[in-house]
């Protein structure tokens, strides 16, 4: 048999902490750890994945205008009430951590205060103990006033907020670190801006181990393969040394795939498609997945399941 | 052909041109000069011009704002000419020679490179022309050789000659009582005999060699018989009213009369720094008798009025790299009558003759450690090598560097400011302007230093962007985001001197496209920066360029400083060693033949290179280890 060449990495990716128990000074039942490879994915040969990827159950502080029926009936009636909605995940489906998307701020989707917002998230603190993941309705003007004001809500709780772009991460970078939380960093499936945002980020004195970045990923078959080369790329630049591209991805699997025209065709043919997505991004290094439907969040943690079970066999 | 009367103010100068001609063309015609970055593609926007009175067809474009318009504004590049015109032309739409009005040339300094290792060799003094006296003995019926054959015979050689030197052969050397000065030329390996003077005119033997730039035109004035320089002048190129890059150029020759327009634009020019600069010696023409030429392979093509347009097409194959001898008169330019026009021969259609002279010049292709030359201007050239190997590579880096297609850039030229200096804390900008005149506008080498201070008082974040909170200096402009460098109190134009986002964003681009080019050519032969003894460093920065802020915003690599030498117009430089001597110009010829250019466009390294050094210093933050900003 023919001797296999062993890769030697010089760096690990960094580890993220979401998530603050009261021993941390924080509310959480517990904290999410993600990131800290010393390999490329599921290699275990050659280094190690001491955390497991995660899967984020995504919800929205409104109804979704463009989640189609059959997101909206795995929820039932929780569906756009955030609250018993973010309950429904913790508890029927063993969600570990939450993504809550203020989509309900942006003008033209209801166009909520900052302080109604807020308030949201002190009762989400309250209503559930799972680490969370909170981000902006997209309008950088709006998230500039809504996030600072989450960002205070939850102080100390040590969330992952997003998302800082390179047209506007200073104030929201500003926000995470007054009040002691993590930020996800957007590059438009661009390794050189995915850098220099993190270098812009880190400049203002925000620690690289705070930061996730978000590829931005394709769903399969759309563009899927470039979000893969291009986290590939990030990932083999961060193995081989490269401190300010060593952070663990976020990616938005649920968003992307049932988007697709082909997962809203017939029923059942979003999970798969949403599911799929979310093995591909596994394997390219994903480690924060965030997905919507039930289903296929659990065939993606069986997934992940299997594939750490390689491990030390 | 309907003509009209079109009167150009504050100028009042007036032209008759015909109807549907644009208000560019009638302003060229009229001498007077318009900016034109685009090169009349209507998107620039630089050429402004308010019609006071008359009638002009004004097509639609993004441009001007319905303020503007309501004003009777236009752009002249679309602009055409309906009836009678007076048309006003605002400063800021005046291309920068035209600005001061009467300064057309400005003296420059040649900058002389720092005595040290490695520079150029001292060539053997054997000038491409030299004249001899000869004291021929009368025939008689002894000794009845032909005139022709008598001269040859005291020559001691058989030189080619033309006819209409032997048609007045016969009663010039009788008149002179056979006492003549022969002037010798080589000519691509042959001797010619290329005229014959009454007595001895030895002692008056000049050339004159020139660099075509893009952006500027040089010249400079030897004595033949010792090497002396005598003068340098530099003019703007005034083909710029027809775009400030090479391609536009290009595209401009490719219409009707284009050709012999940008042609004629530059053969005029340097007719006009010869008249002065021999004017200014007290010579005659008929002293000059040989003229040389570098500059990039366009330049070269337009000057001799070859049909550049395979430069730009697919595979970028100039019609000529070499240049044969020519007579100076053939192509327009007035030196002695039979003088003779020599090009410094060009690698490729984006490597030109200056860089071969650049490297000449500085010697990089006999150094034993290895070097590089870049040569920074509208198109960067990289050259790196040594006396085993050279290599080439071109980068379009735009005139950014030039002070073109920026909001207040200039010419390194009197009124611009070439070093500048902030104070982090109470945000006191102190700069220094060439000549000490009042600031116009920046330079150059002022954009490096500004950048590097805004970088490290942190008033730009490493992406470019403003992110001071000073009210006083930062403001949104009309194109965004904008730092007022100079107030307008204290400028010399009235206005405030101010660098905007927009500004820096095309500083950054070419800042990126230089280093990109160095650094991929460096990889191709696979190097690296620390293997490098030296970096030459050229371009039309006038005579300063802080090395260490160049470094700081990543247009250079992060090596050590001393590897560094500013070397001017290397360029110029080359092309006297070749006027004066014929050793350095086959010297010239062997480093074209030797160097091999390789064409970035193709590379999917480069553009990846590229896209990662957009960013201050550089997205990959371990190649420059010594740039640290606050």
């Amino acid at each position: 048999m023919a001797e296999v060449i062993l890769e030697k990495w010089q760096q690990a990716v960094s580890t993220v902490n979401i998530g603050a128990t009261r021993a941390d000074g924080g509310s959480r039942s517990h904290v999410v750890k993600v990131g800290g490879e010393s390999t490329l994915p599921f290699l275990f040969s050659e280094g190690s994945l001491p955390n497991r990827p995660v899967i984020a159950f995504e919800l929205c502080d409104i109804v979704p205008a463009d989640w189609p029926q059959e997101l909206a009936s795995a929820y039932g009636a929780g569906f756009g009430d955030p609250l018993s909605w973010a309950q429904k995940c913790v508890k029927e489906y063993q969600a570990k951590i939450l993504c809550l998307r203020l989509q309900g701020a942006h003008p033209d989707f209801g166009n909520k205060s900052a302080e109604e917002e807020a308030g949201l998230i002190s009762a989400l603190l309250k209503k559930v103990d799972v680490p969370l993941i909170i981000l902006g309705c997209g309008d950088d003007a709006k998230d500039n006033l809504v996030l600072p004001a989450v960002c205070q809500a939850a102080k100390g709780e040590r969330c992952l907020i997003g998302e800082a772009v390179q047209d506007n991460y200073k104030t929201l970078v500003a926000s995470v670190l007054a009040d002691g939380h993590n930020i996800i960093a957007q590059s438009p499936i661009d390794i050189n801006i995915a850098k220099q945002l993190n270098i812009l980020i880190s400049d203002m004195g925000l620690a690289l181990e705070k930061i996730v970045i978000n590829p931005t990923i394709g769903a399969l078959g759309y563009g899927l393969e470039y979000a893969y080369s291009i986290m590939e790329r990030s990932r083999l630049a961060a193995l081989a040394g490269d401190k300010t591209m060593a952070c663990p991805f976020i990616a938005y699997v649920g968003q992307e795939a049932w988007r697709a025209k082909e997962a809203r065709a017939e029923a059942g043919q979003g999970i798969i498609w949403e599911m799929l997505t979310a093995t591909a991004l596994i394997q390219a290094g994903a480690d924060i997945l965030v997905m919507r439907h039930p289903l296929a969040v659990e065939k993606a943690n069986n997934y992940i399941e299997e594939l750490m079970r390689t491990n030390g066999v | 052909m309907e003509k009209f009367r079109v009167t150009f103010y504050p100028d009042n100068k007036a032209i008759e041109i015909e109807k549907d001609r644009t208000i560019l063309s009638a302003a060229v015609s009229a001498g007077i000069y318009i900016n034109s970055v685009c090169g009349g593609d209507g998107v620039c926007g630089r050429c402004r011009v308010r019609i006071r009175k008359g009638n002009a067809y004004i097509p639609a474009d993004s441009i001007l704002t319905p303020q503007e318009r309501s004003e009777n504004f236009c752009l002249a590049c679309l602009a055409t000419v309906q009836s009678d015109l007076e048309v006003e032309i605002p400063e800021q739409s005046r291309l920068d020679f035209t600005k001061s009005g009467e300064q057309v040339f400005t003296e420059t300094e040649e900058v002389q490179a720092p005595p040290g290792e490695g520079l150029g060799k001292k060539f053997r003094h054997m000038p491409l022309a030299r004249k001899v006296y000869l004291n021929l003995s009368k025939p008689d019926m002894e000794d009845n050789i032909s005139d022709l054959e008598r001269l040859y015979r005291h020559l001691d050689l058989e030189p080619y000659t033309g006819l209409s030197n032997i048609k007045q052969l016969g009663d010039l050397l009788r008149d002179a009582e056979w006492r003549v000065t022969a002037t010798l030329a080589d000519r691509d390996g042959i001797t010619e005999l290329m005229s014959i003077e009454a007595g001895d005119t030895t002692r008056r033997n000049y050339g004159v060699c020139f660099d075509i730039g893009t952006t500027t035109i040089s010249g400079q004035l030897v004595d033949l018989n010792n090497s002396k320089v005598l003068g340098t002048k530099a003019a703007y190129n005034k083909q710029a009213a027809f775009g400030s890059d090479i391609i536009s150029r290009i595209i401009h020759a490719q219409k009707q009369e284009g050709l012999p327009e940008l042609h004629n634009i530059v053969v005029d020019a340097v007719n006009e720094i010869i008249r002065e600069l021999v004017a200014q010696h007290h010579l005659d023409l008929n002293d000059l008798s040989v003229i040389l030429f570098v500059g990039n392979t366009t330049m070269i093509h337009l000057l001799l009025e070859i049909d550049p347009s395979y430069i730009r097409k697919e595979p970028y194959v100039p019609t000529i790299n070499f240049a044969p001898v020519i007579r100076a008169s053939e192509i327009g330019i007035h030196i002695k009558p039979r003088g003779l026009l020599y090009c410094l021969p060009g690698v490729s259609s984006y490597v030109g003759a200056d860089t071969t002279a650049g490297v000449l010049s500085t010697g990089l292709y006999r150094q034993k450690e290895l070097g590089i030359l870049i040569d920074i201007g509208t198109n960067g050239e990289i050259a790196l090598g040594n006396d085993e190997f050279l290599v080439s590579a071109a980068a379009s880096a735009g005139p950014a560097f030039e002070g073109s297609g920026v909001a207040c850039g200039m010419r390194a030229s009197s009124g611009a400011i070439q070093r500048v200096k902030i104070d982090p804390e109470k945000m006191n900008v102190a700069y220094e302007t060439i000549g000490g005149a009042k600031p116009l506008g920046i330079c150059g080498s002022g954009y490096i230093d500004a950048l590097a201070e805004m970088l490290q008082c942190g008033i730009i974040d490493k992406s470019g962007k403003l992110k001071t909170a000073d009210s006083r200096r930062a403001r949104d402009g009309e194109n965004g985001r904008e730092f007022i460098l100079v107030f307008k109190e204290q400028s010399g134009s009235g206005a405030d001197i101010v660098i905007t986002e927009a500004d820096i964003e095309n500083i950054k681009r070419a800042k990126a496209a230089i280093y990109s080019a160095t650094s991929v050519l460096m990889r191709k032969v696979e190097l690296t920066f620390k293997q490098i003894a030296r970096i030459f460093i050229a371009g039309g920065f006038g005579t300063y360029l802080d090395i260490e802020n160049a470094v700081k915003i990543g247009l250079l690599p992060d090596i050590e400083r001393k590897k560094f030498s500013f070397v001017g117009n290397s360029a110029l430089s080359g092309a006297r060693q070749a006027l004066v001597s014929g050793e350095a110009l086959a010297t010239a010829k062997d480093i074209a033949r030797k160097m091999t250019y390789i064409e970035l466009s193709t590379e999917q390294q480069y553009m990846d290179e590229y896209m990662a050094a957009l960013f201050f210093p550089h997205t990959d933050l371990d190649k420059f280890p010594s740039v640290r900003f606050v």
